[in-house]
């Protein structure tokens, strides 16, 4: 088995003239938890979205638990049904109930009989504490509970690592801490995470690591503590001390 | 002629031709529902080879004139060897036209869905196929449910072409001719066939808004 679930090795990435990712290195080892932080436009999103390959790089190479991502095909479909990911805005199946949204991709990727799926399903939207919500549409929750929704829809393909990109910037204050609580026991079980967010008590509390970016670039890397009391760099310092001033 | 003199002469054809109506229509709105969603799903294919035909294909039946498209089906399609029967002239006329506007429609019901559901399915490892299976083409119908209903009536209009051409049996518009050849049934010919067109399409319409209120989408 693979050491590193997730790794980058030299991943670039342009918007125009804009350097979004400037050299990227980076891996997230079995069971760790990878929290990266950032002033808005440093490209923290544009790189957890690279995981995936939801968004296209210039170069580079990415791995996941040790297998090369190609650029598109079949392939690639099959290593991204291996990598969760939860995103700002919920992106739950409008059209479809809740158990439908969890279902669907057990059912069409990996072909699991409807009873099984949804006996699963139930199982996965207990854990996150709304399986009472699995026969409305999306539309008929709360933002707190559509995003924990969508944490159960990802965990259903058994996924290798998580990726939450910026997963509780889209809900109001009081339903934070419901999702960043879902997050949390996930960790404690062992899931391998990459989580954007600005919510720096939890990345303190739940981060094995801590990556700082700035203008597409790594800045800073290192453990929690170490970060939030004494981080390295300047420019994380100014970033640090500009968010507590608020 | 007074409606009853009407009705008594040519009751019967009057209701032969609503039903051939009907059946012109169901035929044609049913391949043009199943063309649209072909070539829709060509039009956001990733080759662009389909795209390309796709959006040539709606370009074109989009903007041609049914009884230019009809002629031409009638009376040149006989020099490149193919000939078809004038019902099956007019179920292809009827069909290509509304086929277009059924993938318009469709596309326009696509641009409603959210770009992070179209993320979030392809993070869950969807290939395209699936894709638009269980996303995009189910949330465009359901957003399109209206729109369709339009087609469907006019759609059924459109068949009033089948009254260039003597096909047999005659649909609503094409007796309507063919009774003011015939005899003197003046204005009131006219309006029974109206009538019948209207309580036709009263149905579809009110069948279309229960059908949108189920399956409406909510945001």
């Amino acid at each position: 088995m693979e050491e590193n679930i997730i790794e980058l090795k030299n991943v670039e990435k342009y918007f125009g003239t804009l350097h979004v990712l400037n050299n990227i290195n980076l891996s997230v080892k079995r069971g760790e938890v990878v929290v990266i932080i950032g002033p808005s436009g440093s490209g923290k999103s544009t790189l957890c979205r690279t995981v995936n390959r939801l968004e296209t790089i210039d170069s580079g190479e990415i791995f996941i638990d040790g297998e090369l991502m190609p650029e598109e095909g079949q392939e690639l479909a099959r290593i991204r049904s291996e990598v969760g990911m939860v995103f700002q805005s919920f992106n739950l199946f409008a059209h479809m109930t809740i158990l439908d949204n969890v279902t669907l991709a057990p059912r069409t990727v990996r072909k699991i009989p409807k009873a099984q799926a949804e006996k699963e399903a139930m199982e996965l939207l207990k854990r996150v504490g709304i399986e009472s919500q699995a026969g409305k549409v999306p539309a008929q929750l709360s933002g707190g509970q559509q995003q924990r929704a969508a944490i159960a829809r990802a965990l259903a393909m058994h996924p290798k690592a998580m990726l939450f990109d910026e997963p509780t910037s889209a809900l109001d204050p009081e339903m934070i801490n419901e999702v960043l609580d879902a997050m949390a026991e996930l960790a404690r079980d062992g899931m391998t995470m990459m989580i954007v967010t600005h919510e720096m008590n939890f990345a303190r509390r739940v981060a094995d690591r801590v990556i700082f970016m700035d203008q597409g670039q790594i800045i800073e890397e290192s453990t929690p503590d170490k970060f939030f009391d004494a981080p390295g760099t300047k420019r994380a310092r100014d970033f640090l001390s500009s968010i507590r001033t608020q | 002629m007074s409606l009853a003199t009407l009705l008594e002469q040519y009751g019967e054809e009057y209701l032969i031709a609503l039903l051939t109506t009907w059946k012109l229509t169901a035929i044609a709105f049913s391949a043009a529902f199943v063309i649209g969603i072909l070539v829709t799903v060509m039009r956001v294919s990733p080759v662009k080879p389909l795209r390309v035909f796709a959006e040539i294909y709606v370009q074109i039946f989009r903007n041609i004139s049914g009884a230019a498209l009809l002629i031409l089906l009638v009376y040149a399609l006989p020099y490149l060897n193919m000939m078809f029967s004038y019902f099956t002239c007019v179920i292809i006329a009827t069909t290509l036209i509304p086929s277009a506007f059924c993938s318009e429609y469709l596309m326009s019901g696509i641009n409603t869905i959210d770009v992070g559901q179209i993320e979030a399915a392809r993070a869950l490892g969807l290939n395209f196929t699936e894709l638009v299976r269980s996303i995009v083409i189910p949330q465009a119908l359901r957003s399109s449910v209206i729109p369709l209903t339009n087609l469907l009536v006019s759609t059924m209009l459109t068949t009033a072409l089948a009254s260039q051409v003597p096909m047999d049996p005659r649909e609503l518009t094409g007796l309507v001719s063919h009774i003011n050849t015939h005899a003197v049934g003046g204005v009131v010919a006219f309006f029974v066939s109206a009538f019948l067109y209207c309580i036709t399409a009263v149905v579809i319409g009110q069948v279309g808004l229960r059908i949108d209120r189920r399956v409406r989408i909510l945001r």
